[in-house]
């Protein structure tokens, strides 16, 4: 990306501790108009304290968090900020249009009513009480309090967890257009694709800290070559002795490894494990990509 | 970066209407509410002694308005809080711009709306029971009476801020019922035993029962002014309780 677009959001060297545990050490994360940003690690990785951070709903224990230049606590920092939470309700006696009627009223200067419910493909909902959606009506009613006013930041926490792949795609076409008009979006998600659809930038986060900062093609030959799945006898830590192999580990009852060179490692497997069977070879994914950068088990990303 | 932008206005009136419909929606929490201080004094001023003088029915119905008021006070704001939070409704309200002092005022608008209806009912009866009283002393023990919802509505979401919804229904019902028998609400304090005197004296009940009763003239213990001090402290303490809870840390 090129580096003349200016942070709208930034914490500096931000450490917090959570029940006597630190989830985020000495973090240093921008977020950058026009831009759309995806945070991705596993669960307890700090993604949803760094979404915290900057939302303005816990304060940092050390260094600084900045909402377009002010403390992300103080109402005016959240008035060009629009949020989607995982966790969040909703009133359940109100209608949608009575939620979104008052959501909008929080901001200067909100979209009109009726474009908001069209964005999030509430349209033919407005009367219904919240307490009468769907899992998947209830995300879309959230993405339109996050979009009704009009966000130069919009944050989205998981936001199509509960959504089928139709409205998903719906959502991410608005989401890219947000952007592409020149709103800065921060994505959390457990869904690869989703990320690898959306982001122009991924921030792959491990414990606390970013372990990767890049563009997901990036990433993506970043973990170059293959991957090899197949059935064996070995485990992954006698895979990963093999020549080229970047990373190894379980995938179900598969044995799965990552390599820069899958002749080379294929050669190797077949002379160690001669029972070896079921081996197929394809081209790394993001998923692949970033499982090599966590070393872990890429379960506890889909977790 | 230009960051300050216009705050709009009339959040705070559009917050109230929104919360004023919410109640109106849950008759499941309007209906008791507004019912059961009104049931109480018919039951235990005027059915009770068969014909009531209106002396002893205005003794009793300063206490009772007070009563009125703890109930949409501690359940709306501490029940209710504690379940507004454990939905993640209060997380949706404080990631948006809206100022944490619309959401406190749009309750409280609701809570004193709810206790002015059972004030109504308790009025009513307190009349047809033959309670007389000028329009000034009405007016004061009006005000007096809708006032008392602020000191138990900051108690209360202090709680709600910090409580699971069960924790909260379980120590409003305890402060809801014994504030009102240890404050001298139901049966009047120097008919209490020594010890419950003493223990009345840290509830804001108390305080306000007294004042209510020097509003209608009848027989008080301690002064006015130092009744006055004491609301005024324990609502200072509840603002305090109040916005700790609020800036805490979401667990």
């Amino acid at each position: 990306m090129s580096g003349d677009l200016s942070d709208v959001a930034r914490l500096t060297c931000v450490s917090k501790r959570l029940g006597g545990r630190s989830v985020v050490a000495e973090l240093d994360l921008g977020i950058r108009a026009g831009e759309v940003t995806a945070l991705l690690g596993p669960n307890g990785a700090g993604k949803t304290t760094c979404v915290s951070l900057l939302t303005g709903r816990i304060a940092p224990d050390a260094g600084t968090a900045d909402l377009f230049g002010l403390d992300p606590r103080r109402p005016a920092a959240r008035r060009r900020l629009g949020v989607m939470l995982q966790s969040a309700g909703l009133p359940d006696v109100l209608t949608i249009t009575e939620l979104l009627t008052l959501q909008s009223g929080y901001y200067p200067d909100p979209l009109p009513l009726d474009e908001t419910l069209a964005l999030a493909g509430l349209t033919d909902l407005v009367d219904r009480r919240c307490a009468a959606l769907s899992g998947g009506q209830a995300r879309r009613v959230h993405y339109a309090l996050a979009i009704c006013g009009r966000p130069d930041l919009l944050v989205l926490d998981e936001p199509t967890a509960a959504m089928d792949r139709a409205s998903a795609r719906v959502l991410w076409g608005t989401v890219r257009a947000l952007a592409n008009d020149g709103a800065a979006v921060l994505l959390t998600s457990h869904d690869l694709a989703e990320a690898d659809a959306l982001a122009d930038r991924i921030v792959v986060m491990d414990t606390g800290r970013i372990v990767a900062d890049d563009t997901p093609a990036a990433l993506r030959a970043r973990a170059g070559g293959s991957v090899i799945r197949c059935r064996s006898r070995l485990t992954p830590e006698r895979a990963a002795s093999a020549p080229a192999v970047r990373n190894a580990d379980m995938e179900g009852a598969d044995l799965r490894i990552v390599t820069s060179d899958a002749t080379a490692t294929v050669r190797a497997l077949l002379d160690t494990d001669t029972a070896l069977a079921d081996l197929r070879v394809a081209d790394a994914t993001l998923e692949d990509a970033i499982a090599a950068l966590l070393s872990t088990q890429p379960e506890r990303l889909a977790a | 970066m230009t960051a300050l932008v216009a705050t709009p206005t009339g959040i705070w009136s559009r917050e109230a209407v929104a919360e004023l419909k919410r109640t109106s929606r849950l008759p499941q929490f309007l209906v008791p509410t507004v019912l059961t201080p009104a049931a109480f004094y018919g039951l235990f001023t005027l059915a009770v002694s068969k014909s009531p003088s209106p002396e002893y029915a205005l003794g009793t119905l300063a206490g009772y308005g007070v009563f009125a008021a703890t109930g949409p006070a501690l359940f709306g704001f501490g029940a209710g809080v504690a379940m507004e939070r454990e939905q993640g409704l209060i997380e949706l309200k404080r990631v948006s711009p809206m100022p944490a002092g619309a959401y406190v005022a749009a309750k409280l608008v609701a809570a004193v709306a709810t206790t002015a209806l059972a004030l109504t009912l308790i009025d009513a009866l307190a009349i047809v029971a033959g309670v007389r009283l000028s329009a000034a002393a009405w007016g004061a023990l009006t005000l007096l009476h809708l006032g008392s919802t602020i000191p138990f509505a900051l108690i209360g979401f202090g709680m709600g801020m910090r409580m699971s919804g069960k924790g909260a229904v379980a120590m409003a019902n305890a402060l809801f019922l014994g504030g009102s028998v240890l404050g001298g609400l139901w049966i009047p304090t120097l008919m209490l035993p020594g010890w419950m005197r003493t223990l009345g004296q840290v509830t804001p009940s108390y305080h306000l029962g007294q004042l209510a009763r020097g509003i209608v003239g009848i027989d008080t213990v301690g002064t006015t002014v130092g009744h006055a001090i004491a609301v005024a402290a324990m609502t200072a303490a509840g603002v305090a309780w109040s916005w700790t809870g609020w800036r805490r840390s979401p667990a």
